[in-house]
């Protein structure tokens, strides 16, 4: 049977229970951490590399499936920094948009040459000297060795699964199919919602692998019309998308906590950077033992 | 010494107790983290199971509404049906070691076929070790492509992709597909006459549909040929190898590669030169796999670039800006010579070579072998075409007759020309002027009428 072109692969209950990263003993909050950090990584290089939104959101998504499961990847034995560069590359490659290796991996190193994870605009907007992310041609081949020994990694790990579907477009005929596109605000409305499908893509509770598409469409919109003012249909119109009020209500908070979170892990880290590498990791965990040793 | 043994004993000892101390220390660990994740994944289970519940939703209707209908008898909450939408999940691929080789079938143009047998189940299965050529792009793109395209395109007249499974080293990757017992062009080699028109229906109607399938979700195969074209003992046809398939849009993306489709299947534009070219190509090569049913012989056996051309026109007539107005903006265009009327020769000899095919049957082919590729039928009109409807009708697939399989036991021979390998520079058709004036020269005196044969099948 041919599965629907709307519907995208969702994680096992099994995957979502634990991860490679915890049974390593990466703690529960780090993972949360980290996987935030890497999926952010991810959409500055792909806004860098100026490729389109649905390249970057499936290598979100790559990103993501990575490390879930017992039998995903591990932070504490694969580079985040280096599955988000690998998954984008090879996400980008059999798009309409393929990037060189050249461009990834110089868009990964300027982004490696800020002091820390949490950057404030200012900072992002200061003029950099090029000294700081040059990669000289040694480096270059280095890094694009480890670029693509990753991509088999990440393929065997995924059962070479990389179809995702995404809501993007969705949510954009779900619009129109409400008829907002004649109300006044309907542009800002439009901007609300495709800006909370791109927060969906960095949650913690992992929406991008648990709901199908039409539900995360018909939330963002149900959410944006919300912040924005809009009138709705006053009927049960999410059940036209295929969306029960339960999972509706849920999608809304899971997307609406994702600002609180993003909030909190800017405040946690502060001028920190979360690690992005195992060395880094490694370090992470051994002053985290330090300080509770010295409790 | 003693002292030195019993030290080295109370070190072994002590060390012996250091590690079981850890182990339980590990274990302990684990189970907390266990315990944890699965605090921390309740809510998220909590919702997959109510997601879940919905996808049940006679149950879920049951639950909710009995107790309610009951109170008050009547059905108002019943649930209206939503669509639940499943496309499975993932996890890492399975070691080779599952499958126990049996046999080599062939070697394709983007790996090595075998057939062989899981071990756990007892299937047999054709095995593709993909060619994994590491060059300027790491992982390569072809096979990522055709293996996405597989995936995404389940249906009855495509080969089945169960799953990708690896071998020890990460660059050993391996599509299982069905087994499939044989391929048109060794059945084709091994025939004594040709098929019949009832089942060369049958067959086309089933590429067709496949083929309609392939185009509708944009994807075009780009190597059609008869080796690529597998069928079963139950008479069902399935198109296999997508080595050089990708996707398309309307309008069709430009810089496409021409080196494509192999060479006997190649349509004109391609030949030609065209880098932007559209599903109308893999309809050309459906009319010369039409052509090789009818007669159990490739139609058009070009020797090369040139060859290949020449014979297509002289079977198809020569390009006019009538027949094809676009034809002469195309690269490799300018190196023709064509005679300024070209009478007699501007139509093909489609009709004289194919005297047993019904005016319909020849009128389907002729579009398909139609040089211009916007005159050539798409997909769909050809499942509707007049041919299909008269007699004799297509034969019904439990009635094909069964042949020993040449994959099931010996190594097969191949014929036909490999698929052109990516990366290769496109040969174009020289510098020189080809002349194209000659071709026809003694047309006329060629015996034109229709014969008639007894055989109709």
């Amino acid at each position: 049977m041919q599965p629907s072109r709307l519907a995208t692969p969702v994680a096992t209950i099994e995957q979502l229970e634990t991860s490679g990263s915890r049974l390593d003993g990466v703690p529960a909050d780090l993972e949360d951490s980290m996987r935030f950090a890497g999926a952010r990584l991810t959409q500055a290089a792909g806004i860098l590399l100026r490729l389109p939104q649905e390249v970057v959101a499936q290598a979100i998504i790559v990103f993501t499936r990575f490390f879930a499961g017992p039998e995903g990847g591990s932070f504490a034995e694969y580079d985040a920094k280096q599955i988000s560069a690998s998954s984008l590359y090879m996400i980008a490659k059999i798009s309409a948009a393929p990037k060189s290796p050249r461009s990834i991996i110089n868009v990964y190193a300027y982004l490696d040459s800020f002091p820390h994870t949490f950057l404030d605009i200012e900072e992002v907007e200061k003029k950099k000297d090029a000294e700081e992310y040059f990669v000289s041609e040694g480096m270059f081949q280095e890094h694009k060795a480890r670029l693509f020994a990753v991509e088999p990694v990440i393929l065997k790990v995924l059962g070479f699964q990389l179809q995702v579907s995404l809501p993007y477009t969705l949510c954009i005929t779900y619009m129109q199919a409400l008829d907002v596109f004649s109300q006044p605000r309907a542009s800002e409305l439009a901007r609300r919602a495709v800006a909370r499908l791109n927060d969906m893509l960095l949650s913690p509770q992992l929406l991008c692998l648990t709901h199908q598409p039409p539900c995360l469409a018909t939330a963002a919109i149900y959410l944006a019309a919300k912040e924005v003012g809009v009138q709705l249909p006053d009927v049960e119109w999410w059940e036209v998308f295929d969306t029960d009020r339960e999972e509706l209500g849920f999608l809304v908070v899971g997307m609406l906590s994702v600002t609180s979170f993003a909030i909190e892990e800017k405040e946690k880290w502060g001028k920190r950077s979360v690690p992005m590498t195992v060395e880094e990791l490694d370090l992470e965990l051994s002053s985290r033992r330090a300080s509770t040793g010295e409790d | 010494m003693a002292g030195a043994t019993r030290w080295g004993g109370t070190e072994d000892l002590e060390a012996q107790r250091k590690k079981e101390k850890e182990e339980k220390k590990r274990l302990k660990q684990l189970k907390q983290q266990q315990a944890e994740a699965e605090a921390a994944a309740a809510r998220e289970r909590k919702e997959e199971e109510e997601s879940e519940a919905a996808s049940r939703p006679a149950k879920k209707r049951k639950l909710s509404t009995s107790p309610s209908a009951d109170a008050n008898g009547s059905s108002m909450t019943e649930k209206r049906k939503l669509l639940r939408f499943q496309a499975g999940g993932w996890g890492p691929c399975r070691n080779i070691s599952n499958f126990e080789t049996l046999n080599q079938i062939e070697e394709g143009s983007y790996g090595w076929v075998s057939r062989a047998k899981e071990s756990a189940t007892g299937d047999v299965v054709a095995l593709k070790k993909m060619k994994m050529e590491y060059a300027q792009d790491g992982f390569p793109v072809t096979a990522l492509r055709e293996i996405q395209l597989l995936q995404a395109s389940k249906h009855q007249h495509i080969i089945n992709l169960r799953e990708v499974v690896m071998g020890d080293r990460l660059d050993d990757v391996y599509l299982v597909m069905d087994f499939i017992e044989h391929d048109l062009k060794s059945l084709c080699d091994t025939m004594s006459e040709p098929f019949l028109a009832s089942e060369v229906k049958t067959l086309i109607l089933q590429l067709t549909s496949a083929l309609s399938f392939l185009h509708s979700h944009w994807i075009l195969h780009r190597d059609l040929k008869t080796s690529n074209i597998l069928l079963n003992n139950r008479g069902i046809l399935k198109i296999a190898d997508f080595g050089m398939a990708r996707l398309t849009s309307d309008p069709p993306p430009t810089n496409l590669t021409q080196l494509v489709v192999t060479l006997w299947y190649r349509a004109p534009e391609l030949l030609l030169g065209a880098t932007t070219y559209d599903s109308a190509i893999d309809m050309w090569s459906l009319g010369c796999i039409f052509g090789e049913l009818l007669s159990k012989e490739p139609l058009l056996q070009g020797k090369n670039e040139v060859d290949q051309l020449t014979k297509t026109f002289s079977l198809c007539g020569l390009p006019s800006d009538t027949s094809w107005p676009a034809f002469r903006r195309l690269p490799n265009a300018r190196a023709l010579k064509l005679p300024r009327d070209p009478g007699n020769a501007a139509h093909g000899i489609i009709r004289t070579k194919f005297p047993f095919l019904t005016t319909s049957g020849c009128s389907l082919l002729s579009s398909l072998l139609s040089l211009n590729p916007d005159a050539r039928p798409s997909a769909e009109d050809v499942l509707n075409h007049a041919y299909f409807k008269e007699g004799p009708k297509p034969k019904p697939t439990a009635l094909f007759p069964t042949f020993p399989s040449k994959a099931g036991g010996e190594k097969r021979r191949r014929a036909s020309p490999h698929a052109p390998v990516r990366g290769e520079v496109a040969k174009g058709l020289g510098d020189k002027e080809i002349d194209f004036s000659g071709i026809f020269a003694k047309r006329d005196e060629e015996e034109r009428g229709a014969g008639f044969t007894l055989r109709m099948g």
